[in-house]
């Protein structure tokens, strides 16, 4: 397979995990093997949107927060489509933030990647869900009063079926997560770490490099939702890798309607009503 | 009781009682003799408790709207006297229970004549329970209004079919022992031949879900909201014969993304909001003229703004559904005035939403979206093409299918991922012909152009609005959407008494037929807007399309709809 070419050079700026991000994703996809038609990336508004215009697969740029119901319509109309959803820490953690909790119990097949560098940086670098309390940002000059988010929490709380954390710059690694989570038969979430150099120079490679560690050292295995958990809630480091997976049917498979097919093969060249107007007479 | 053409029924009691279904099984029993129905559902925005009421106006010839005067009431308990006493006069009969409800029907000096059913009584004799007391009351009104208790029973079994012989079998009971009680006492006030007819009989609402299904419609996603819920629950109801998906999204900012997105894979999708569902879908509303998304929502509008009157009908939203929206971008609004209007319109709106890749809104409101109509159809088969998919697309050099190319028509083929050749970008940022973001001048102001080209293409599609005139004719309503019926009742009373007139209802709101409105304005001297708002908005949208303000106008916005004695008193006031 021939990766797909770039019509547009990226618009980031110099030393943007959204590079690193980008590669993996191309990386992930080809690797994944699916045809490059018969998959579709929904992009969220922000830097990370801005790859809307960097791949050459059918996409679909929507407004922000609104990427994840978009995309879950796009799956449950052709089912046979690979959908992924490229989105920010703002989008799917603030803006989206309802979506995210919703669809996520319904288990749709669809593999999101959160680009969380903690800040709204497209706007020029405001407080973010995932923002550290105290930070000064141009939204919050005396520092952030909320307590950040915790997506993996959430995400282990709330049924998320392929839970999975990890640092953008690392390419090879991040790319097979993708791949990994494409083929994951449900809601698949990678809370993808990247650092911001620009407007949260804070949180550099060497504050993650400080913290990081990676769950396969540690011993976890990711069917152990337990663990999972404690894993999660660590506050003495940063643990990257898959919390927790777990393989059960997706939303559409329950679907009645979808059982013999995608939505869209339907023909809706002749309708009948006359059973239906039975109850009418 | 005078009527022979035509009776006026009600049954009014406390939510909880089963007023619906018994509404129901009386409509249906007049619709299975062949005579035409209107029925109108009053009730507040509570589960229990609160006042609930249930009004069929049936006759020979079709009806169109509710109306003041009760012929039959039935009250189920002291409120049915007390809030009703008005609608009842000399001619009426009044059906009540005084053994259970110990009512003190001497003070209410009720010119009607007064029938005191044991509803109850008889319910529980019937091996029933107390709330079969209105089948005790259906069967009682069966006999008075000379109909056949057989066809009642048909009824009875056919509702309540998937609950069995031990619900159906005590139900006809009571119906029974109501019919043979008032057999006793009294001689029926009418005598109704069965005559055979087509009729099917359904509200506003299960005809838009119909019209959908009809159209071709695949994917509906709807946030529960009254008055549009019950298109939710019959669709969802119905999923499987329809062939359909149905998802009840967490909001309505999911549902009409959800949909966007079933409509970018190509299947045809729709969603059912009201006012307040509909604010939320604004952005996204955008977000399909943009990228030129097919998308149909229907909007049931109920008093505003905010939760305004929950249960009760309005026709405010007007111009906030001509304008939704930032930013400019083409769109239908349809808004039809009965059920037959309905079922069609919303057919149609899946075709043209298809053709024009563009939102179709379809506004109703609670008084067309919940009141139970007479429809026929010509034919129970449709037939859809499909409109502007390029089944085998081929990119260009870029690696992309230039899905918003600009040329001659403003509207371009799309192609649905999946397909081979087909590559684009949805865009919700402006874009060039693939689809890919730009903000360069010269595309912006053509994408722009492209986009508004096609109003004028849309305009190619508004029929000729309906019109009804008498020679002579010294006043001219004009309406839109469903105060089509109440106004074709007025002018038959008003015809009667010799008091002539015309009538537009505008079904067809935008683009606007302001051809036709321009040319009725024209040969009117004396013209009337009727409309459920305060501020006129028909009235302005008339003098924004055509130039022309109309002074004369007859506005109402209490939640309920209008009356037919209210518009025939207007009309002897200004003539």
């Amino acid at each position: 397979m021939i990766m797909p070419k770039v019509p547009f050079d990226p618009t980031w700026c110099p030393g943007c995990g959204n590079y690193a991000i980008w590669a993996s994703l191309k990386k992930g996809l080809v690797d994944a093997g699916n045809p490059a038609e018969k998959t579709v990336i929904f992009y969220d508004v922000g830097c990370s949107g801005n790859m809307t215009n960097f791949n050459t697969y059918y996409g679909f740029h929507t407004l922000h927060g609104r990427a994840l119901p978009t995309a879950v319509g796009t799956k449950l109309a052709n089912h046979g489509l690979t959908v992924v959803v490229v989105i920010g820490d703002g989008g799917c953690y603030g803006e989206g933030g309802t979506h995210l909790i919703n669809l996520m119990r319904g288990n749709h097949d669809i593999t999101v990647i959160v680009h969380n560098n903690h800040r709204y940086s497209l706007t020029t670098g405001q407080t973010s869900p995932t923002t550290e309390k105290g930070d000064k940002t141009k939204s919050t000059p005396e520092g952030a009063i909320e307590e950040p988010i915790n997506p993996i929490a959430i995400a282990l709380s709330n049924h998320g079926t392929f839970v999975a954390r990890e640092f953008a710059p690392d390419i090879n690694r991040l790319s097979s997560r993708i791949t990994q989570a494409i083929k994951h038969p449900g809601f698949s979430l990678i809370d993808t770490l990247q650092p911001c150099p620009v407007f949260n120079p804070h949180q550099s490679l060497e504050w993650y490099r400080e913290r990081l560690i990676k769950l396969e050292d540690e011993g976890h295995s990711p069917d152990n939702l337990n663990d999972a958990w404690k894993q999660a809630m660590r506050i003495d480091k940063l643990p990257i890798g898959l919390f927790y997976e777990e393989v059960k049917p997706a939303y559409h498979e329950q679907v009645t309607e979808l059982k013999d097919g995608p939505l869209v093969a339907k023909s809706i060249e002749t309708i009948d009503l006359s059973i239906l107007l039975e109850e009418f007479k | 009781m005078t009527p022979t053409e035509d009776f006026v029924w009600k049954v009014a009691g406390a939510a909880g009682e089963g007023i619906m279904t018994t509404g129901l099984l009386f409509s249906k029993t007049c619709a299975r003799h062949g005579w035409y129905i209107f029925d109108y559902t009053e009730y507040p925005s509570l589960i229990r408790g609160g006042h609930n009421t249930y009004q069929v106006a049936a006759g020979k010839n079709p009806i169109y709207s509710q109306k003041e005067k009760v012929d039959l009431l039935i009250a189920l308990n002291q409120d049915g006297i007390e809030q009703h006493q008005e609608e009842v006069g000399e001619n009426s009969l009044l059906v009540f229970d005084q053994e259970h409800q110990k009512i003190e029907i001497e003070k209410y000096n009720l010119a009607a004549k007064l029938i005191d059913l044991p509803m109850v009584r008889l319910a529980k004799e019937a091996g029933g329970e107390e709330l079969m007391a209105n089948n005790v009351a259906l069967g009682a009104s069966v006999y008075l209004l000379g109909l056949d208790l057989d066809v009642l029973n048909q009824v009875i079994a056919d509702v309540f079919a998937d609950k069995g012989q031990k619900v159906i079998a005590p139900n006809q009971q009571a119906a029974r022992a109501g019919y043979n009680f008032v057999k006793k006492q009294t001689q029926p006030q009418l005598s109704i031949s069965k005559q055979s007819s087509n009729h099917l009989t359904m509200t506003g609402n299960e005809a838009v879900a119909l019209g959908a299904i009809a159209g071709g419609l695949q994917f509906y996603a709807a946030y529960p909201m009254t008055p549009s819920s019950s298109i939710l629950h019959y669709l969802a109801k119905n999923a499987h014969t329809a062939k359909i998906v149905v998802k009840h999204a967490e909001d309505e900012i999911s549902v009409i993304n959800m949909a966007i997105g079933a409509s970018f894979a190509g299947a045809r999708a729709m969603v059912g909001t009201s006012g307040g569902g509909f604010c939320l879908m604004v952005e996204a509303l955008g977000m399909a003229g943009i990228t030129e998304l097919p998308i149909v929502i229907f909007e049931g509008q109920r008093p505003g703004p905010a939760l305004g009157l929950p249960t009760w009908t309005d026709q405010g939203d007007l111009k906030f559904v001509i304008s939704a929206s930032h930013g400019e971008f083409p769109r239908f609004v349809l808004v039809p005035g009965d059920a037959q209007e309905a079922f069609e319109m919303t057919r149609k709106a899946l075709i043209l939403a298809e053709t024009y890749q563009t939102p179709v809104i379809i506004l109703s409101d609670k008084y067309l979206a919940e009141s139970r109509f007479t429809i026929n159809l010509a034919t129970t088969t449709f037939t859809n093409g499909r409109f502007g998919i390029a089944a085998t697309p081929t990119a260009d050099k870029t690696g992309f299918f230039p899905r918003y190319k600009l040329g001659d028509s403003p509207v371009s083929s799309r192609s649905l991922p999946g397909t081979a050749g087909g590559v684009y970008i949805a865009n919700s940022d402006d874009h060039d012909e693939y689809g890919l973001s730009s903000e360069e001048s010269s595309m912006r102001t053509n994408q722009v152009d492209k986009r508004n080209r096609k109003l004028e293409l849309m305009r190619s599609e508004i029929p000729k609005q309906f019109w009804e005139e008498e020679p002579q004719s010294v006043l001219t309503f004009i309406s839109f959407g469903s105060t089509k019926g109440t106004i074709k009742s007025a002018r038959e009373i008003l015809t009667k008494e010799g008091i002539l007139t015309n009538h537009l209802n505008l079904s067809w709101l935008w683009p606007c037929p302001k051809e036709q409105i321009k040319q009725v304005l024209d040969n009117s001297k004396n013209t009337v807007v009727v409309e459920g708002n305060s501020e006129g908005q028909l009235v302005n949208l008339i003098a924004q399309e055509t130039g022309i303000i109309i002074k004369n106008r007859l506005n109402r916005y209490d939640g309920r709809p209008f009356y037919p004695e209210e518009i025939v008193d207007y009309a002897k006031s200004s003539v």
